[in-house]
């Protein structure tokens, strides 16, 4: 009886050091989670959007994810990444993706509830700015320096692109003769040589692409070949948009906004009262524009964006993204998500 | 031992001219340096410089500023600040300010300062200079690019107030000159910056708010001066009730002089030993003067006795004298060790005011003990007044009316029922005095009335500006150069982000959060990059944008703090904060990134707080001990001391009590209140208990004791708890709060301590000698 007792004993003993083993390891693996805080909702918030009619996600810096039902009140969910998230994309109401800083690519399956980590490369520097799928397997992520990820499996795998269709004629021909003469430093500088990628978006059949320097591409084969369109400004675009499927907007630095009527041919600049930087472009159902930028301002447009009001809100913080949901406009600012009430 | 001391006594009054003589001498002395003692504070002496905390803050302070900071909000009552006038008068501030001595000039910010800049970008980076260029002439244009210059810059809320009508100068205080190694003289700062700045620059249409220690300090000082007024009247009051106690007009004059002659001797000792009175200890002196007072009656209440016993007055003075000394020195000296012991804490105005009220104590000896009894050796009293005397020093009435009836305390029962009420009295007063806080608990200046102009400015300016001046720094010391590494201001900014997360914190800033905003500048002020670089190269770019001037690191970049400005400084905010830096800095601190507790205003009151509470009991212990040992000395009876503790010691807790219901803190300030209570309350147990103690001794009842305790020292003991009381009670219409605080405070101790001694005391002594109850 004794002796059965003891064999029982060691071997609970024995499991238990296991378990221990299993955790320890585990727990090595694991990604640092982000930490859940009563003021996440009140800090750097980077996107925000629409899962369904009736549910938001937004996300920002140390890996916050929220989610809201009414656009007033957040819930943090738990995340396995700490890097600074700044964009979220979702492509239906169950998956959807966010990527960051430190090359993080997050997916969730049940609309945003749980995230599941697919990339994760701090020591590459290169932070991750826009995200775009198609479909639940083809999607494309691009970022600083004009980093490019395309995935045909859901993200599962990522592999980098080099778009040297987006460099002027001079540095694609450096690059070529670098190419022959010294493979490293070939290497070293197609990893800064492109402009910083802010956003792609798929805008009728066609794909756009703006970023630093004026960058302004667009592509007709889902990204894999890109067609530079003609500078119309130095300074970077951050967001680009249609209002009633005819109209494109694009916004960028110090107030600069343009509108094209024919797909991106021709471009008209339209005067805003404002130098800030704009950062996203938002329409609402009955084409009201919305131009959400730094120092708190916004612009409205109820004329598809060829004339803009200017009001700035009181707290004079950024607006960095927003959705047009349950009637009214939500922001994602940098002291936090709110409601803001259009003039 | 008798013999000597009948020895003593015969010469005192042989050689009474010399002693006379050595009196004034001593005086005159004295007198000449009193009237050279000068208010004196300063900020450190507030603080426990020995504290874990305080040394953090003195060693960061030339690099971080101190916590003395002064502030200057000016302010446009009829607009915003864009007006000609406006910068003119605000340039004269800054200007007066930067040349006021003890201002420590590099941390002098305001709109004018080279240091206020701007920062904007452009198409091809940064633009940027100074919010007010140099080329400013007032004019409406160079306005607009102020106002346009001061957006930019970010310093809403911080340099401008939040409504565009008020402008913030600044400035941190250096305890010494380095020039002159002078120390700061910190009242004729606040002199200063009332009659240099204020009287100066505030006019129609521009309003100046000051607030910081030195300007609270110089108000409480000029409130403090009123104490005068109130002590010329409690003397009035002490005056006229001693006379209706003793109807003679020299035996009132003589305990009065000599307490006002302990007093003189007092100051004078201080200020030849290079004391200063600070304005918060200004009640000690009255303190002196009142516990001399008390024993004074005594002494000629004793010589009225014996000479309506028909004694002359020489007789009379030396019986008293013999009577005297020991219960008296005693209960002096029992109060001298008492403070002694407050020296035990290591807070410097309390280290003063022990050093101040010992002193005085232990001077009262000299002067009503033995003076005071050779003065009334002189006198003669005319048959009038030797009649007055002589009917009154009975006290018959009184003794008919009251202490007949007073006597019933010793019965049994309503002794049994006394020492009930006294014991629910304790226990409700533990219970209340449990919640007694630590620290202060309101908002703005508590020593100071709330419609106070000082009180007024501090509301003024945490309503204007975002930032507080109720901020504590959290200082991240680490190693040379640490703050290129994104390791180190990776937990530096995660600390700052869940200390943010602590309610009561308002807002946090570090070098940390600072290098995120100008990596977004360098992106084009695009919010993505908002984040530390993983790159050096880019985060050593964003630091060096980070001036050391800016206070958030210092010039090796081993040392930074974390400043987080807090919603108010009321002991619960600090306690919660605290705590949470002390437990976060468990999971983030490192051997090599040490998160130290604490620099900036909030901070030095987070080591104050923590010395105060951890001083509470010690001090207690003390005081107790000294008093318990002195009693056990000289009444050699346990039973005798434990007759006098107890009443002292529900009163102490009832003290406690009062405090939490008048919502008054344990501060630097009201800490040795309780122990002054102590020492006042000595005196009167140890003149009742003497007689009776003796009395039992020879074989009396306890009755019988006590009711010749009465007739002999009852009269004296109710008169003194009145008269003290009503004297400080004036302290009520005093300009200070904290004067009307202690007023209150010490109204009650007289008072109950009065009470407590003719009514719990011989309760208790009742069944303490149980055998001696029916004889």
């Amino acid at each position: 009886m004794l002796r059965n007792i003891l064999i029982l004993l060691s071997v609970l003993t024995f499991s238990n050091q296991l378990i221990a083993q299993n955790n320890q390891s585990s727990e090595a693996d694991s990604p640092q989670y982000s930490e859940i805080l009563p003021l996440a909702s009140k800090s750097l918030m980077l996107d925000i959007a629409k899962v369904s009619d009736s549910k938001l996600i937004a996300v920002g810096e140390r890996g916050h994810i929220l989610s809201s039902e009414d656009g007033v009140s957040w819930k943090q969910k738990l995340v396995p990444t700490v890097s600074t998230l700044t964009q979220v994309f979702f492509y239906d109401e169950l998956n959807g993706w966010a990527v960051g800083h430190d090359s993080v690519i997050l997916k969730t399956t049940d609309g945003g509830e749980t995230w599941q980590i697919q990339m994760y490369a701090p020591e590459l520097e290169r932070p991750l700015f826009d995200v775009l799928f198609t479909d639940l397997n083809n999607g494309v992520a691009v970022g600083a320096y004009g980093r490019f990820l395309r995935t045909q499996d859901g993200g599962k795998t990522w592999q980098e692109e080099f778009h040297d269709e987006m460099l002027v004629e001079d540095d694609r021909l450096y690059l070529q003769e670098l190419k022959a003469e010294d493979e490293e430093m070939y290497l070293d500088e197609i990893r800064s040589i492109l402009p910083h990628f802010n956003r792609v978006k798929a805008i009728g059949n066609e794909w756009f692409l703006v970023g630093e320097l004026g960058l302004l591409a667009k592509s007709s084969d889902q990204g894999k070949q890109w067609q530079l369109l003609d500078e119309i400004y130095q300074g970077s675009f951050f967001d680009i948009n249609v209002v009633d499927n005819d109209k494109i907007i694009v916004a960028g630095l110090r107030g600069n906004l343009f509108t094209s009527d024919d797909n991106g041919n021709s471009w008209q600049q339209v005067d805003v009262d404002s130098t800030a930087l704009l950062n996203a472009i938002v329409i609402a159902p009955d084409n009201s524009v919305y131009v959400l930028a730094n120092a708190g301002v916004l612009l409205t447009s109820s004329d598809k964006g060829d004339s803009f009001s200017l009001q700035t809100e009181k707290d004079g913080k950024a607006i960095i993204a927003g959705v047009w949901f349950k009637e009214q406009l939500v922001v994602a600012t940098e002291t936090g998500l709110k409601v803001v009430q259009g003039q | 031992m008798k013999s000597l001391y009948n020895h003593f006594e015969r010469n005192i009054f042989r050689f009474r001219f010399g002693v006379i003589g050595l009196f004034l001498l001593i005086t005159a002395y004295l007198f000449v340096h009193a009237t050279q003692i000068r208010l004196d504070a300063s900020f450190e002496k507030n603080i426990p410089l020995n504290h874990e905390y305080m040394k953090t803050y003195l060693k960061h302070q030339q690099n971080f500023g101190g916590a003395n900071n002064v502030l200057i909000s000016v302010c446009n009552t009829e607009g915003d600040i864009f007006t000609t006038d406006f910068f003119t008068t605000l340039r004269g501030v800054h200007d007066q300010l930067f040349f006021i001595p003890g201002v420590d000039r590099i941390q002098v910010n305001s709109l004018f300062s080279p240091s206020t800049r701007f920062v904007e970008v452009v198409e091809d980076g940064f633009a940027g200079g100074p919010v007010i260029p140099a080329d400013f002439d007032g004019s409406v244009q160079d306005l607009q690019v102020v106002k346009a210059n001061i957006e930019k810059a970010g310093i809403v809320g911080s340099v401008v107030s939040d409504d565009y009508t008020c402008s913030m100068v600044k400035t941190s205080l250096m305890e010494i000159d380095p020039q002159t190694g002078e120390k700061l003289d910190t009242l004729k700062l606040a002199k200063q910056l009332e009659d240099e700045i204020r009287n100066v620059y505030e006019k129609d249409g521009i309003s100046i708010h000051i607030i910081g220690f030195a300007k609270m300090v110089g108000d409480i000082a000029d409130g403090a001066k009123g104490v005068v007024t109130f002590f010329a009247i409690a003397i009035a009051i002490t005056a006229v009730m001693v006379y209706l106690f003793c109807r003679s007009f020299t035996l009132t004059i003589l305990p009065i002089a000599c307490s006002l002659i302990a007093v003189v001797w007092q100051m004078g000792v201080l200020s030849w030993l290079g004391f200063g009175l600070d304005p918060m200890s200004i009640l000690v002196p009255f303190l002196v003067f009142a516990i001399g007072v008390s024993h004074g009656v005594q002494m000629i209440n004793s010589v009225s006795r014996e000479v309506a016993n028909g004694n002359n007055p020489k007789q009379a003075a030396q019986l008293s004298f013999r009577k005297l000394l020991i219960p008296g020195g005693v209960a002096l000296l029992s109060d001298t060790i008492g403070f002694l012991t407050l020296l035990a804490i290591d807070i410097g105005i309390i280290r003063e005011l022990a050093i101040a009220a010992s002193l005085g104590v232990a001077l009262i000896i000299f002067t009503n003990l033995f003076l005071l009894p050779v003065l009334v050796s002189f006198v003669r009293f005319d048959q009038e007044e030797q009649k007055q005397i002589v009917e009154t020093a009975d006290h018959k009435l009184m003794a008919r009316l009251l202490w007949k009836k007073a006597n019933i305390v010793t019965s049994p029962k309503p002794a049994a029922l006394i020492i009930i009420v006294a014991a629910l009295l304790y226990f409700w007063g533990q219970y209340q005095g449990q919640k007694l806080k630590i620290g202060e608990l309101h908002a703005g200046a508590p020593a100071l009335h709330e419609d106070s102009r000082y009180n007024q400015d501090t509301f003024l300016i945490t309503d204007k500006y975002a930032i507080s001046v109720d901020y504590m720094s959290v200082v991240v010391e680490t190693f040379q150069d640490s703050c290129i590494y994104h390791e180190v201001l990776d937990v530096v900014d995660e600390m700052q982000w869940r200390m943010e997360n602590i309610p009561g914190v308002q807002s946090a800033v570090s070098l940390a959060s600072i290098a995120k905003v100008v990596n977004s500048g360098y992106n084009e002020g695009n919010q993505k990059w908002k984040v530390l670089s993983r790159n050096q190269q880019s985060l050593v770019q964003s630091i060096a944008r980070v001036p050391t001037t800016s206070g958030l690191l210092n010039r090796d970049c081993s040392a930074m703090p974390i400043i987080l400005f807090l919603e108010d400084h009321k002991a619960e905010t600090i306690d919660r904060v605290v705590a949470a830096v002390k437990e976060y800095r468990q999971q983030l601190g490192t051997d090599k990134i040490q998160f130290k507790l604490a620099s900036g205003p909030v901070g030095v009151m987070a080591a104050t707080n923590e010395a105060v509470a951890e001083a509470q009991t010690p001090m207690m212990l003390y005081v107790y001990g000294a008093v318990i040992l002195l009693c056990l000395i000289s009444f050699r009876s346990i039973k005798a001391t434990i007759a006098v503790i107890l009443p002292l010691y529900v009163v102490s807790t009832l003290a406690q009590a009062l405090m939490t219901y008048l919502d008054i803190g344990l501060t630097v300030s009201t800490l040795p209140v309780i122990a002054l209570g102590v020492g006042i309350g000595v005196d009167y147990g140890i003149y009742i208990l003497s007689t009776m103690s003796q009395r039992i001794r020879a074989g009396e009842s306890v009755p019988q004791a006590y009711l010749a305790a009465l007739k002999e020292r009852g009269s004296a003991v109710l008169i003194t708890g009145l008269t003290l009381a009503i004297g400080v009670s004036t302290w009520f219409f005093s300009a200070l709060k904290f004067q009307v605080d202690m007023g209150i405070m010490l109204t009650f101790m007289f008072l109950v301590n009065m009470l407590a001694a003719i009514i719990l005391l011989p309760a208790i002594s009742a069944y303490l000698w149980r055998d001696k109850l029916k004889k």
